[in-house]
């Protein structure tokens, strides 16, 4: 009886979880095909804008880090752009500052012309599968003493890393519910070694 | 036998998962790791050891760039994924990387001295596990970077065929779970949850 009160709960939590977690598996599925295949010309901006008199924030040279971010975010507040900054770059020789900021569905780079005050704004508008490939590679290992740095960004990872747990979760539990077939269990079992088999098999390929 | 879609439906959703059990393990782990960088497993799977030699070579022989690099990595016993220098070649030079996840070299050929150099980096376990989620020898911002390690394209296929996968169970989950009234109102409910979840995170966003 104990059995079966622990059965039925994983298979509702399995299906429950499944179901509420399966949106964010097809977002992470289909921008795989973007990821793979898709060729994007990025340096082709839909629109350009130049704004004179800007308050320069106190950017120096030195390491990405938070302070930094913070005061490119003052600049960021005045242009009326929004998004993660990608790092923030001082050319010296050129006297400029060069922001990369970019959200779903936006791609936005500021240079600022420390001499003369302006900021010219290119804007890219991606699609609808890059945004989701954005999306599927937010937040990523990159300038991680910044990244996380627009609210959107910090969002989202929590999304990314509860569709992780969820599925290991499913995987899990979906074992255990196979297992309980007894009737599926050969096969099952010859499966789960082939799925083995080619995962070896083409790991030792490329690492040998 | 009579065939009956509700069957094979459950049976494919069985066999799909069981499958790809370990794919999906292996790009769930490294999506961690690369959403963590700063955990201290993360940080170790940035390390990596870099030797540097230089040795005498043959001029590389080949009607194309790719059939020449091929024959410089024959001569230095080197596989993988070619990347090529963004700012093109330089007279007298041919420069290429190549990469896998457990290892990267940079090689410059000298072609009047007939030698090339190379900066080999061998990369953490950690980090050849990590390096799998990305091992698809194409950006989709770098329209020249393309595929040309055969073993890149069976990865790149098997990261397709689980995404493929993924999308065959999720949809074949749908109709197992309306098939089952009593279930269909709160699954309705945790489905419309998800959807919204996503749905309006994706409208808040874009």
């Amino acid at each position: 009886m104990r059995f079966k009160g622990f059965y039925t709960w994983t298979r509702d939590l399995h299906l429950y979880l499944g179901l509420f977690v399966s949106p964010f598996i097809l977002l992470f599925a289909a921008s795989v095909f973007f990821l793979n295949h898709a060729k994007v010309a990025v340096d082709l901006a839909t629109s350009e804008q130049t704004v004179q008199d800007v308050q320069i924030p106190g950017v120096g040279d030195g390491p990405q880090n938070m302070e930094r971010v913070a005061s490119a975010k003052k600049l960021l507040d005045q242009l009326r752009v929004t998004g993660e900054i990608g790092f923030v770059q001082y050319q010296r020789k050129e006297r400029r500052l060069v922001i990369p900021v970019s959200k779903p569905g936006l791609e936005t780079k500021i240079t600022v012309d420390l001499d003369t005050r302006s900021a010219s704004i290119s804007r890219r508008t991606t699609g609808f599968w890059e945004a989701l490939a954005y999306l599927h590679k937010m937040p990523g290992p990159h300038n991680a003493a910044i990244r996380g740095n627009w609210i959107g960004t910090r969002a989202w990872q929590w999304f990314a890393d509860g569709t992780i747990y969820l599925i290991l979760f499913i995987t899990v539990s979906g074992l255990y519910l196979w297992f309980s077939l007894r009737a599926e269990r050969r096969i099952g079992v010859m499966l789960l070694a082939a799925g083995a088999v080619s995962f070896i098999g083409a790991i030792n390929a490329i690492l040998r | 036998m009579r065939f009956s879609v509700e069957a094979w439906n459950r049976k494919l959703h069985y066999y799909l998962g069981l499958y790809f059990l370990f794919f999906l393990w292996l790009f769930s782990l490294t999506g961690l790791l690369l959403n963590h960088p700063r955990w201290a497993l993360a940080q170790t799977s940035f390390q990596r050891t870099e030797t540097r030699y230089e040795t005498p070579i043959e001029l590389p022989r080949g009607e194309t760039d790719l059939a020449r690099a091929h024959d410089v990595m024959g001569q230095l016993n080197l596989r993988g994924e070619i990347d090529w220098p963004a700012a093109g070649q330089k007279p007298g030079r041919f420069e290429f990387n190549v990469s896998r996840p457990n290892d990267a070299s940079t090689i410059e050929v000298d072609l009047v001295r007939k030698r090339a150099a190379v900066r080999h980096f061998d990369n953490h376990p950690w980090a050849a596990f990590r390096i799998f989620h990305t091992f698809s020898g194409s950006r989709y911002n770098a329209p020249a970077a393309t595929r040309d390690w055969a073993l890149t394209t069976v990865w790149t296929l098997s990261m397709d065929a689980l995404a493929a996968g993924l999308v065959i169970m999720v949809l074949g989950s749908y109709y197992m779970w309306y098939r089952l009234k009593p279930k269909r109102r709160l699954g309705a409910a945790m489905l419309a949850a998800g959807f919204a979840a996503c749905g309006s995170f994706l409208a808040a966003l874009i």
